[in-house]
This record gives C-alpha cells, structure tokens and sequence, in this order.
C-alpha cells in the first residue's frame, strides 16, 4: 500500500516537471532569433521580399497568430497526440518522427547495449585482474577512447574502412537501389549501421569501463569478498554473484539514463555519417526553425528522459534490496514520529 | 572466461564487416561495368548537398534541380545574350507593350495530360496574383503583365503589359517555370504542397525521400529529344568531408558541391576523376547598411570600397580559386553588366576622402572617431555555418583598420543571420549573392525597391531619374544603356560591395558519363548536360573546361 502512494507521488511530480518541460520547449525555439523564411526562400531570395510578403508567408505556414494563441495549439495537441505539420517536411510531426525513430533506435540502442556488455566485461576484468599488465594495458586504451572525440572516430573509420577498402557504403541507411529481396534489405541496413554502430560504441564504452572498473575495485575490496573468498567460493561465483552484483548500482544507472538520451540520438554522429536518425532530424530543424517539428523531437527526447528517471526511480528498490529496506526503515521512522 | 568473452566479441565484429565486404565490392561492379563511349548511361548519382523539398517553388529552390522537371518559354536563362524558344515555338514583339507568344504542340506534362496555352496563361497568372516566389516578380512588377488571352487558334497568347517590355522574351520568358493548370489549380496552399512536381521536363521525378534522396527518371518523349542518362539518382548528403568521401570511394559519380582548394589535388590524381571549372556568377559581397550612419553617406561608402585589398583576400581565403571583384557589381560575367566597371584599390584616397568627411583619430588609438568625436565601431555580421565567408570579413576587418575604420566580425547561426539581415538589424554583412540577384537586369532595378540594395521610400534621385528613363525606354539597347549607366553610379557609392567572383570546381568521374557541358551560372550538373546534341546546340551552352 505503502509503496504504492509513493508510485503515485512520484508521478505527480512527474507530472510538473513534463508540464514546465512542455512550455520549455515551446519557449525556447522560439526565443531565438530567425524564423523559417530562410528555408523557403534561401538566401538571395529573402533579400528581395518585402516585409509584407514576408508576413504573409508566415501567416501560410501557420506562424502568423500571436503567441498565446500557437501556445494554446501547441497545448492541445500534445494531449491529442497532435503535435501539427513540420514547416519544412510539409508532413504531420508524428509522420517524420516514426520514420525516424527505428533508425535510431537501431543505431544507438545496439551501441548502447554493445558498449554496455563490451564496458561492463571489461571494467569487471580489468578490476579483478588489478595491477596486472593486462589490467593496464586495457586501462590505458580505454582512457584513450574516451578522450577521442566521436566525430574524429566516424573520420576515420570512413577514411579507412569505407573510402580506401571500401568496405562499406559512406553514407545512408540504405542504398537507394535495392535488389528486392528481404535478405538484401536486411544485409544493406546492416552494412550501413556497422561503423557508426561502432563509433558510438567506443565513443561511450570508455565511460562503461572506467565506472565498472573503479566500481568494482570498491567492492572488491570489501569484507565480504573476504569472507567469501575464504569460503571458498569459485572463481566466477565470486566475480559475478559477490563482487558485479554490489557493483551494479552505478551502472544501472548510469546505463538508464543512457536509455533517456536514446531518444535524442546521436546528432554528430548521424551528420557523420549521413544517416537519417533523430539526431539529424534535430539539427536540420534547428536550422530551419521549423518550430513544430522542434517541439515534437524535444519532446520525444525529454519524455524519454523523464520516463528513463522514473523507471530507475521506480525499479532501484527491486533490483537492490539495500535501498529497499533502508526506505522502508526511514519510513517507518517517520509514520513512528 | 573473459578473454573468451572478448574473443568472441570480436570475432563476431569481423565476421560481419567480412560478410559486408563481399557484398559492396560485387554490386559496385555491376555499376562501373556500364558504358564507355557510348551516350546512353543507364544510371547517373550525383550528390547534392541540400534538400530543397519535392521541387516545389514555393517552398524551395535550387534552379538546376527545378530546371530538369519544368521547362520555361524560353531556354536556357536570362543569363545570356540571347535565349532561344523552347516551349514557345515563336515569340514576336508587336509594339512596345504587346507580346505574341505561340506556344509548341503535342507536348505532354509527366501525368499524361497535354500542355496547352491555358497552362501558360495560368502559370503566368499565379504568379502575378498569388504569393510571392523568386520568379513573381518577373511579372508583377519588373516588367507588369497586365493582361495574357488567349488568340483564336488556340495556341497563340497575347501578353499586354503596363510599361514597355521590351526584354519579355530574353528576362520574363526564360525565367519562369510553366506549371501544370490541372494540378496547380486545385493547391489550396502552395507553401504547404508537397506533392511531387510534375512538369514537362526531360526528366520525373519519381522519388523524393526528406534528406536522404532525389530520384529520377528520364521523359523519353522529351520534345528536344530524350535525355542521354536514364535514371539520375541523386543522394542528400551535406557534409562536405562525406561528399567527397562518397565520389572518392564511387558511390556517387558527381557532386555539385564544389570541389575546396585543399582537395583538389587529391581528386586530381585519381583515375577516371576530371575536374571542372565554371563561373557561378554569384559575388560574395560586403553589404553595408546604407539607412544608418555613417553608412548614409556616399562617400563613406566609396572610401570602403576603396579601402579594400580584394586580391589579398582572394590569394589567401580562397587560396586562388576565384577572382578579385574589382569589376563591381553585378558579375562581370553578365552580357548585362557593363563592361567598363571597376572598383579600385586605393589606400591613400580611402584615407582622404575620410579625413574630408570629419572621421579623424583624435585620441590617437588607431581608430578614425565620428565627426562629433564618439567612438566608431561597426560590426560585421556573418553566418557561422560559411567559413569562408568568416574569414573573408576577418580580412575585412583588419583591412578596415588600414584605413582608421574598427569593425567587429559578429558570427550568428544561419537563421539568425538571416532574421537579422532581413529585418534590416545588422550594420554590415558578408553573404553570397547568386545569379538571380547580379546577371539579371530587371532584378537589379527590383533589388533597388525591395530593400536589399536601396529601399523604395528613401530619396536616391540621381538613380530615380536613370529608373524611369529606363522604364520609358522600349528597346533592349536603349535600355541596357540605361543599365551600364545605373551600374556605373551603384559602383560609385556602393552598398553592396563585391568583394569577389567565386569559381566553382566540379568533379566528376568520367569513366561513367562524360558528356557534361557548362550552361553559364548553372554549372556542369545542368539539364543541358543530358539532353541530345541539338538541344544544347539552342542553349549557349559551352564545353567543360577542364583543370589542368
């Protein structure tokens, strides 16, 4: 009963942060300066209309109200799931984001998980294996992949692998000709997701490492491993079960708020590599102040933020019992009061 | 354990890199196998570094690109001499406000229905009623169509305009794009029509995927013969490093991004790879805010101008690869502009005429102070996603201070830029301005009204009284006349200074298609480069000149 009135307090504040994040994201495209005209008419052109013209043209995307009444639009349409046309793609919002959305979801969802388990195996090695060459020798590459820059990374792996072996394709998703067969498809969107795939990847696997490694090291040395050590427990069973599960904690959490940026995907990394992801979409509507479009990709990337927070927030108890019956002492310590 | 782990980790990274290898390397050679001498290339890709939307006017423009769907009266531009009938079989000037225009027959839009004369009359009438476009203008006010009938035997339109016209044919006619009736007059919005342009060109197009693709497919009924390329696909890719990652690697076969300085050479010993070079006739120019002080003032104007080392900014931004504005403005590139501009570089009567106008370094900080003695400091407004143009107004600035003058260069993203320029809250800025704005005549005398080189209600008699003498002109020559004298006293008191003539490098890889002609302002990637030989013949168009 308990634990469910704190499910429901939980969410009324998430409730009010989504709220001012709402307003934020309306807000704040629109206080920067510059409009969409530049996009429709590029840059000699604009130099020719007259304010009038210019007002008129404003008015036809739909910009031409005042604040209060788009903010209202705006308002309603999120409760609708209505979020209005993209100026620029001269589609409904929802449209270009669901064609969006996979690729991303395919690009840095299967790099986070491949620099989750690449990071996390390591790091747990590396801690075991403390001191020891190995143990540098992983500690010193890792360090210097982290502070690579990811953009450089994608530099050269399209140098490399796609310009000069030509192993894979420099740009895209998908080539634009296909052979029409399903495994065709299927061989062509792998081909075109492996380097940027693996450039997020040791992008962010450097961070995985170092956490785990420095999180492992903690618990390692504390009593308990002693103990079980002593015990005589294997080798594996005191890695996995004794040491990585206490250090856990960090990681899954670091790890969750990964999943919120998920969304947002990776804006370089897609300009790198051509590729028609979230991320870009972001970028090229910032450019062309298309307003709607900007407030349905903030959205999508704050909501899944907040709901990556709220699914740590909830799930922390389950997953680490300490935290769980430390709330649960602290609370009856005050229902006692 | 984990080292096994590892291991298999990466051998599973290698099995599928090697897996993806073998399937690149076999289709790439199903696509350089295609011909060699032979005019007919099944497929040509060409990268394009913007997405301009599905070719509708109203909403995005890249004139090439909207050339290959529509075709206008007249071809190829307003760019030359003296552009030739293309969908009007014949045009014929009756007296010095009326127009006859016979326009071809057995024309076909990409749908199947006949192009007809009502097509014309619409299009022409859109354009002057409805909302603005780059090509409104061309018959709402510079010249102003009043009326356009259709004669008798169908085929025939009288156009009547509201002052003389005597360039309806040369400027109007091979500017504006024919749009279908049947679709065109069913779009309740045009700024929020997307769907893809149908028009009578050489090529359809059959794909458009938002920043990912153009692609499209060759009008084999084409009137002036059917294209040489097949199918043109043609990816979005605006990063300039992946442009020419994707031409060096052979995804793609040309761009029209152009090819920078530093790369050229690389490009230049590749097999198969020939580079071009074309005039855009574009001017990156030096645009001074002319409604405030001290701007206001002609003199100071030309002191600016004459303060200017453009030959130093083109050998060290550009590296070479363009040439020095000392020809003013428009482009000298122009059978429009006269042939006797210059813009001089002179320090020392720079100095001068500022010293007349009061402007003098009382505190002796370097830095000229205004004729009341309040500091002066002007700033430079630039777009932060143009480097060179960055650099350029770097330059300026310090060359400005040669001359006592303190300019800041105030770097802004693209569209604060622009909101800036546009709601005149800048003092100066340097941007590109492209053919439209300096190889067109009549656009000179609209830029004059609209605010971009002077505005309507401000006092400029000397320019009024060479303005209507040109509206009352009725022939091209009395009125290209007219224009070289206009040009002449712009250049005097500049407020739009060129700074230079960029040049534009093309790459191309001529194993897969080698037939490329320049069209003059539109380059190598131009409708012309994929026509039959008779119909570049009517084009002016010239051959490629190649990089040695």
């Amino acid at each position: 009963m308990k634990h469910l009135a704190k499910v429901k307090n939980k969410i009324g504040q998430y409730i009010l942060v989504i709220f001012v994040t709402l307003t934020i994201n309306f807000a704040l495209p629109r206080l920067a300066p510059g409009d969409p005209l530049l996009y429709f008419f590029g840059e000699t052109t604009i130099n020719e209309l007259t304010a009038e013209q210019k007002q008129e043209a404003l008015h036809s995307l739909g910009l031409g109200g005042s604040l209060w009444e788009q903010y209202w639009t705006y308002l309603k349409g999120v409760f609708t799931l209505d979020f209005g046309t993209s100026i620029k793609y001269g589609v409904a919002v929802t449209e270009v984001l669901a064609e969006r959305i996979p690729w991303t979801l395919l690009l840095v969802g299967t790099a986070l998980i491949l620099s989750l388990v690449i990071g996390v195996s390591a790091g747990a090695y590396s801690a075991w294996n403390r001191g020891k060459k190995r143990d540098l020798t992983i500690l010193t590459g890792m360090l210097t992949l982290e502070s690579i820059p990811g953009f450089w990374i994608g530099m050269m792996f399209l140098s490399i692998f796609a310009v000069q072996l030509g192993w894979f394709p420099t740009f895209g998703a998908v080539s634009m000709v296909q052979d029409g067969t399903t495994w065709g498809y299927i061989k062509d969107v792998v081909s075109h997701a492996i380097l940027p795939v693996l450039t997020i990847t040791l992008a962010t696997v450097g961070s995985n490492y170092l956490l785990t490694r420095s999180s492992m090291l903690e618990s390692l040395g504390q009593d308990y491993m002693t103990v079980a050590e002593a015990k005589g427990i294997k080798k594996r069973a005191l890695v996995f079960k004794h040491a990585l599960r206490n250090a856990l904690l960090p990681i899954y959490t670091h790890f969750t708020l990964s999943v919120g940026t998920l969304l947002g995907g990776a804006v370089v990394i897609e300009t790198v590599y051509s590729y028609p992801g979230i991320g870009r979409l972001l970028y090229e509507s910032v450019t062309a102040r298309d307003f709607p479009m900007l407030q349905g990709v903030f959205l999508l990337v704050t909501m899944g933020v907040i709901l990556a927070n709220l699914i740590a927030d909830l799930t922390y108890p389950l997953f680490d019992p300490r935290v769980r019956n430390r709330k649960e002492e602290k609370g009856e310590e005050i229902t006692h009061a | 354990m984990f080292k096994k782990v590892l291991g298999l980790i990466s051998l599973a990274v290698l099995m599928i890199i090697a897996g993806c290898s073998s399937s690149e390397s076999s289709s790439e050679g199903k696509a350089s196998s295609e011909n060699k001498n032979n005019v007919e290339v099944e497929e040509l890709r060409i990268g394009v570094p913007s997405d301009v939307g599905p070719l509708n006017i109203y909403t995005g423009n890249m004139d090439w690109l909207t050339d290959l769907v529509y075709d206008k009266l007249f071809s190829p531009s307003p760019y030359v001499d003296e552009p030739q009938p293309w969908l009007a079989e014949s045009a014929e000037q009756l007296d010095d406000t009326t127009w006859h225009v016979k326009i071809r027959s057995g024309i076909k839009w990409h749908d199947g229905e006949d192009f007809t004369a009502e097509d014309v009359k619409f299009t022409y009438e859109y354009y002057r009623d409805g909302p603005p476009n780059r090509h409104t203008h061309h018959v709402s006010e510079v010249p102003k169509v009043d009326t356009i009938e259709i004669l008798e035997d169908g085929e025939t339109l009288e156009f009547k305009c509201a002052y003389a016209c005597p360039s309806m044919a040369t400027i109007t006619f091979a500017d504006l794009p024919i749009l279908p009736k049947h679709i065109w007059e069913n779009v309740e919005n045009p700024r929020k029509h997307t769907d893809l342009a149908i028009g009578t060109g050489p090529f359809k197009l059959t794909a458009y995927e938002p920043d990912q693709y153009y692609q499209f497919e060759a009008n084999t009924d084409y009137f002036m013969g059917a294209p040489t390329v097949n199918k043109l696909s043609m990816p979005i890719i605006k990063d300039s490093t992946a442009m020419f990652n994707a031409l060096t690697s052979g995804e793609i076969d040309t761009t029209t991004r152009t090819v920078p300085a530093e790369l050229q050479e690389t490009l230049q010993k590749t097999d198969s790879m020939k580079l071009a070079s074309t005039s855009p006739l574009s001017i990156v120019q030096f645009g001074l805010n002319y409604e405030m002080k001290p701007f206001n003032s002609e003199e100071f104007r030309q002191a600016i101008s004459l303060g200017i080392d453009r030959e130093s900014i083109v050998s060290t931004v550009l590296l070479g690869q363009g040439r020095a504005g000392e020809k003013g403005y428009p482009h000298p590139d122009s059978p429009w502009t006269n042939p006797e501009l210059s813009t001089p570089f002179n320090i020392e009567e720079a100095n001068n005429m500022l010293d007349d106008l009061g402007y003098e370094d009382s505190n002796h900080d370097g830095y000229r102070e205004t004729p009341e003695g309040k500091e002066l400091k002007l700033d430079i407004s630039v777009s932060s996603a143009e480097p060179l143009y960055i650099r350029t107004a770097e330059m300026l600035q310090t060359q400005m201070k040669e001359i006592g003058i303190q300019f800041e260069v105030k770097t802004m993203d693209p569209a604060t830029y622009t909101a800036a320029v546009s709601e005149d809250d800048f003092e100066s800025y340097v941007s590109l301005i492209g053919p439209h704005g300096v190889a067109d005549p009549d656009q000179f005398i609209m830029s004059h009204r609209s605010s971009y080189l002077w505005t309507k209600d401000l006092p400029y008699p000397e320019m009024d009284e060479l303005v209507s003498n040109w509206m009352n002109a009725t022939t091209i020559e009395e009125r290209k006349a007219i224009s070289f004298d206009m040009q002449t006293l712009y250049n005097e008191q500049p407020t739009a200074i060129a700074l230079y003539y960029p040049e534009e490098i093309y790459a191309y890889n001529a194993d897969v298609y080698d037939q490329y002609v320049e069209s003059l302002g539109f380059g190598i990637i131009n409708k012309f480069s994929f026509l039959p030989e008779e119909a570049r013949e009517v084009s002016s168009t010239t051959p490629v000149q190649l990089v040695e």
